[in-house]
């Protein structure tokens, strides 16, 4: 099977890339972190910020996704936040998330569609989060950047399904991943989280016909309550979550 | 939507300053403007001109702001180009979220409207712009709330209106567009949503909305 893979160097990146060179796929890793030294011949690694506009970089991309395509399965991963007051985070990091976390996915889909580089009878799949449901005070542009992934995979389901591609949303919870304990409130307790190795299981495993991936009961009951109450979801959010959040420095 | 958004605000006694891609010769002649500004919000380096103009205007104290500008393009995504991906998502979503960042102190006390659309959870014929405007929701979203108490912040979701925005992106004419709404209408709806004391966060403004403020509005206006 050929894997397309943004952000595999850390987190539940690093634990797809790990489930998939385990069943024996090939696997196309774009990432800004240099290629890992123990990295297995079946993995092709790129290494390009996918915030930048470099040019050369996004060349190297679509030569590879010719090359390298099509993909049986995508997933696209990638994603940085930051956390804190909006108007204390730093206008570059807002500008930054908004380009690594929505134009980067967006610009990608849009390639890979152009160039058929998505397989018949595959999937395509967005790494949002279940702050989709939720609302997250503390991390207004990371939440806009997802909801606004999460508004294009729902766009994109009709068209994607006559090429025979399945879309899917996965919207994990908090994950025992360096990315979340980076975001967490201080007195957050990890051993709370889901393990990214099981969301990796739930993603290589999912049915193509399934759009929604919620991984553990935790976030199935946050979306059910977000789906009913969404503004009193997002209160809650504030009281419990940014309350913490915005007292430290970003 | 944007001039009648300026007319129903200087018609509710507010200084209207505004800004717009047009140079300020090719503005309407019955515009409402006090003061104007041409910037193209696609340039980060405008955005921050047009939060400087706008602060130093005002001396620091904006009682409302309403951030409407948008474009967008009916087509499918394999039609789209990396500039055109681009600009909509910096027009629709960088660009309130700069203006936001750099116009917080001066919105003390007072409100931040952000324009978005029904598009907001899905549209597959316009799949860029319905993601811009997805983004646009869940960032009023956390912002309301982290704001709430300080500056209240409402994300309003017209239905269509009928101001032309449509045929520009592409999308053919049919029997729906005897269903737009006229800007004027929506304008007004959507500042009463606006400038409600009480409210949700998040508002689509539908035709049952706009209906019923008309139907109000003709009945006060036919007792008086």
């Amino acid at each position: 099977m050929r894997v397309l893979l943004t952000g595999g160097s850390s987190g539940l990146g690093a634990a797809l890339l790990n489930a998939c060179v385990a069943r024996g796929d090939r696997v196309t890793v774009i990432d800004t972190a240099r290629c890992p030294d123990a990295v297995p011949p079946s993995v092709h690694w790129l290494r390009h910020d996918l915030g930048s506009a470099d040019m050369a970089g996004w060349d190297a991309i679509e030569t590879a996704l010719a090359g390298q395509g099509p993909f049986d399965l995508t997933i696209l991963n990638a994603g940085i936040s930051a956390t804190g007051r909006f108007e204390c985070i730093p206008l570059a990091q807002h500008q930054q998330i908004s380009r690594v976390n929505l134009h980067a996915p967006l610009r990608l889909c849009m390639l890979l569609q152009q160039r058929r580089a998505f397989a018949r009878a595959g999937r395509l799949v967005f790494v949002a989060s279940l702050s989709c449901y939720t609302g997250y005070p503390g991390a207004a542009s990371y939440a806009a950047s997802k909801d606004g992934l999460a508004t294009f995979a729902r766009s994109l389901r009709a068209a994607l399904r006559r090429d025979g591609v399945g879309v899917q949303l996965l919207c994990p919870g908090p994950m025992d991943t360096p990315h979340a304990s980076r975001h967490a409130p201080r007195d957050a307790k990890p051993g709370r989280r889901i393990a990214p190795d099981r969301v990796a299981r739930l993603v290589l495993g999912a049915s193509r016909r399934r759009f929604l991936l919620l991984p553990g009961p935790g976030a199935r009951l946050a979306a059910i309550l977000g789906r009913i109450a969404p503004q009193a979801m997002t209160r809650i959010m504030g009281r419990v979550l940014f309350d913490k959040l915005k007292g430290r420095l970003s | 939507m944007g001039l009648s958004l300026a007319q129903e605000m200087a018609a509710r006694g507010y200084r209207v300053l505004g800004t717009g891609r047009r140079a300020p010769a090719d503005l309407p002649p019955d515009h409402p403007l006090d003061t104007y500004l041409q910037a193209d919000l696609s340039r980060p380096d405008e955005v921050a001109a047009v939060a400087d103009w706008a602060l130093a205007q005002t001396g620091g104290r904006i009682d409302v702001a309403v951030l409407n500008a948008g474009l967008g393009y009916y087509r499918p995504l394999t039609a789209e180009s990396a500039t055109d991906i681009a600009q909509v998502l910096r027009v629709n979503l960088d660009a309130p979220l700069q203006l936001a960042h750099a116009l917080r102190p001066a919105l003390a006390g007072g409100a931040l409207g952000l324009v978005g659309s029904v598009a907001h959870r899905s549209a597959a014929g316009m799949p860029v712009y319905a993601a811009s405007k997805g983004a646009l929701d869940g960032f009023g979203r956390a912002l309301a709330e982290e704001w709430r108490g300080d500056v209240r912040v409402r994300v309003l979701h017209p239905g269509p209106v009928a101001t032309g925005m449509s045929e520009r992106a592409g999308r053919p004419r049919n029997l729906m567009d005897s269903l737009f709404l006229s800007p004027r209408a929506v304008a007004i709806a959507l500042l009463d949503a606006l400038l409600a004391r009480r409210g949700p966060d998040r508002q689509v403004i539908s035709f049952l909305r706009v209906g019923r403020g008309l139907l109000i509005r003709g009945l006060t206006a036919g007792g008086r």
